[in-house]
């Protein structure tokens, strides 16, 4: 450890292993530690069963789960968009080649007390209960601009400008029912909030456009799903930081941050100081310099069946948007099970999540919980949601935030990419990686 | 979207930190040797494929080198996923490489519970007339381990003796190991690995 290198990267969370990999990468000689065992922080998939368990103080699970290892349980409920930031990261770092993935089954939504498939195609569109009829020839002609919206060319915005406006005019132009706002935008731009109704209608164009794209690429969703679980993620992006000459060690209690004059010059553990540039890390490891912005609830169930109403699909979710329960922000339900390698035969793996609002979060999950049906173990974590008070431009001590209760990895990228600005003073360039992994034409 | 995998099979190098696994893949990579452990010529490789032909059958062996992740911290469990063969390499000088292979052993019917396991002893020019590790102990510990190591090998990868061979008899394990398991059950796959998406067709309309 006693050596100098350009960047120290603490934990091995997802967003420090695609860091860790981009700097790899760049050039950089970069040292990669935790303090945990195993790889992965908050973004691990636990294995065995019995780990998960004794994780959450739960007496050891009964013969009922199959065998322990053939679980790997998440912590935090993700899904990828198939066309969105983080498979742009994995295909063009080259680390998509380490993953198998399979494709979400299918996207529900939660209205009047039951449950109804966010329509793939025109026939699905056609039959679902989701609108009237004439709404939904609204719905059409909605969708249809949004996807002729060329953001550089105005003749193609129709005498709407989507920069200017706000969405609720958009929502008006199109004279769209409160119902199909809420479906619009909880379960097609994924807002958690109704905060981007008064913001300019772009971001939630943006967000359609990603949504159909995502869903054209696979077909039956827009989500994919690792093989194996999401732990599997940051496993690929250490194996590219390692391949390009990163240093790992795990297990390795980390005691200090050395600063010299406000700026870091190593890490310590121990005795031993490892000298260093920079250095990254996730909030966990700096509780001094991140405050607590909120938290997140997060409730993992094991079934042994699928959910009713699904068409006893593998693997799906479901939104709870804010106003069909009287909230301020939706409740999340994700579902992977057997097939992906993440539970023992014939087991499912559901989660629960929302971002807490009361005092008493468990109950804020109940409509989500309710939707299950019975539940054979389950485990509740509440954690805080942390932001850096430091931005790193001076000290070079670049902090991650917290994992937020988004569906999907978008704002874990783009803190990812915006952390490397920050500390490189350029944006990473996807197309260098691509074109000097050698072993394609071995 | 779901490809049928049959030809390509994932090979991993496992055992200690300096036994020559990354001269044993250099070996199968370009048929080079450096001597002094230069890490620097393995940068950036990955992995690396290469077609066997055995008895009119046509398969690729994709061997994978840990990238020295065993150095100071272990090996990510996804190096072992998908794995369909794994060599045990020791070093035949080092008595301790030998004795810690138990362990490698754990993690490889842990992580990648179907792979065929082999045994290699590298460093075969460093052997002396007084060996540091016997036949008799590598037959031993083939035995403790209930036959699960499907064969045995000496190489030397500063001489190249051997290496070849070893790769043409394991990619002729695999064959046969393919053959019987295609005839028991048509592999169901609808997992798939995510390419580049410049051929995305029409965006989908979602109504």
């Amino acid at each position: 450890m006693d050596e100098e290198y350009d960047a120290i990267v603490l934990g091995t969370g997802l967003k420090e292993c695609i860091l860790s990999g981009m700097l790899s990468v760049s050039g950089k000689k970069v040292l990669h530690v935790d303090r945990n065992k195993y790889y992965g922080g908050e973004s691990a998939s636990i294995t065995p069963l019995e780990d998960l368990f004794s994780k959450f103080k739960a007496p050891p699970p009964d013969g009922s789960y199959g065998r322990g290892r053939d679980w790997n349980v998440d912590l935090i409920p993700k899904f990828l968009m198939a066309n969105g930031l983080l498979v742009k990261l994995l295909i063009h770092t080259g680390v998509t080649r380490y993953l198998e993935f399979k494709s979400v089954e299918g996207s529900y939504v939660y209205k009047s007390a039951k449950i109804s498939k966010v329509p793939i195609d025109q026939q699905e569109a056609l039959s679902s209960d989701l609108m009237g009829l004439f709404e939904k020839r609204r719905f059409r002609n909605f969708l249809i601009w949004v996807q002729n919206v060329q953001e550089d060319d105005p003749k193609s915005w129709d005498g709407f400008d989507p920069f200017s406006n706000n969405m609720q005019a958009l929502y008006n132009k199109f004279n769209l029912d409160k119902n199909t706002q809420d479906f619009t935008g909880h379960a097609l731009a994924l807002y958690r909030d109704d905060d981007y109704i008064g913001q300019s209608a772009i971001g939630t164009i943006r967000r359609i456009k990603l949504y159909s794209d995502s869903l054209a690429r696979y077909g039956k969703s827009p989500y994919l799903y690792p093989m194996y679980g999401l732990g599997e993620l940051p496993q690929g992006f250490a194996r590219l930081s390692a391949i390009y000459g990163g240093t790992y060690m795990l297990d390795k209690p980390i005691d200090e941050i050395v600063m010299e004059d406000g700026k870091v010059v190593g890490v310590r553990s121990g005795t031993e100081v490892a000298k260093c540039k920079q250095v990254f890390c996730d909030p966990t490891y700096v509780t001094d310099k991140v405050r607590k912005v909120g938290q997140v609830i997060r409730c993992i169930c094991l079934l042994d069946h699928p959910i009713s109403g699904t068409g006893d699909a593998l693997s799906t979710q479901i939104i709870i948007p804010q106003k069909q329960v009287n909230r301020n922000s939706d409740i999340y339900v994700s579902l992977v099970s057997h097939t992906h390698q993440v539970a023992a035969k014939g087991w499912f793996v559901a989660m629960v999540s929302t971002t807490v609002e009361t005092s008493n979060p468990e109950a804020e999950i109940k409509p989500g919980i309710d939707l299950l049906g019975p539940i054979k173990q389950k485990f509740v974590s509440v954690s805080d949601y942390l932001e850096p008070t430091d931005n790193g431009l001076n000290s070079q001590l670049f902090i991650s935030t917290s994992y937020d209760a988004t569906t999907h990895f978008e704002t874990t990228c783009l803190d990812v990419l915006d952390i490397f600005k920050r500390a490189t003073g350029e944006e990473f360039d996807f197309n260098k990686v691509k074109h000097e992994l050698g072993d394609e034409d071995q | 979207m779901a490809t049928i995998k049959v030809t390509e099979q994932k090979v991993i190098l496992c055992g200690e930190y300096g036994v020559g696994k990354s001269s044993i893949f250099r070996r199968f990579a370009n048929n080079t040797f450096v001597s002094n452990n230069d890490r620097k010529s393995t940068l950036g490789l990955d992995n690396i494929n290469k077609q066997y032909t055995i008895d009119e059958k046509t398969i690729r062996l994709q061997l994978w080198d840990t990238g020295g992740m065993e150095r100071v911290a272990s090996i990510t469990s996804s190096y072992y996923k998908f794995a369909e063969a794994a060599i045990l390499v020791f070093s035949l000088d080092n008595p301790t490489s030998f004795h810690l292979l138990s362990q490698h052993l754990l993690d490889i019917v842990t992580y990648a519970e179907n792979a065929k396991i082999f045994l290699c002893g590298n460093k075969s020019d460093l052997e002396s007339v007084d060996p540091q590790v016997t036949d008799v102990e590598m037959e031993q510990f083939c035995e403790q381990c209930h036959n699960l190591i499907s064969a045995t090998y000496k190489t030397s990868c500063k001489t190249g003796h051997g290496v070849d061979e070893m790769f043409e008899d394991i990619a002729r394990h695999l064959v046969e190991a393919n053959r019987s398991r295609m005839e028991l059950h048509d592999m169901d796959k609808d997992h798939f690995k995510i390419t580049s998406s410049d051929e995305i067709d029409e965006p989908s309309c979602l109504c």
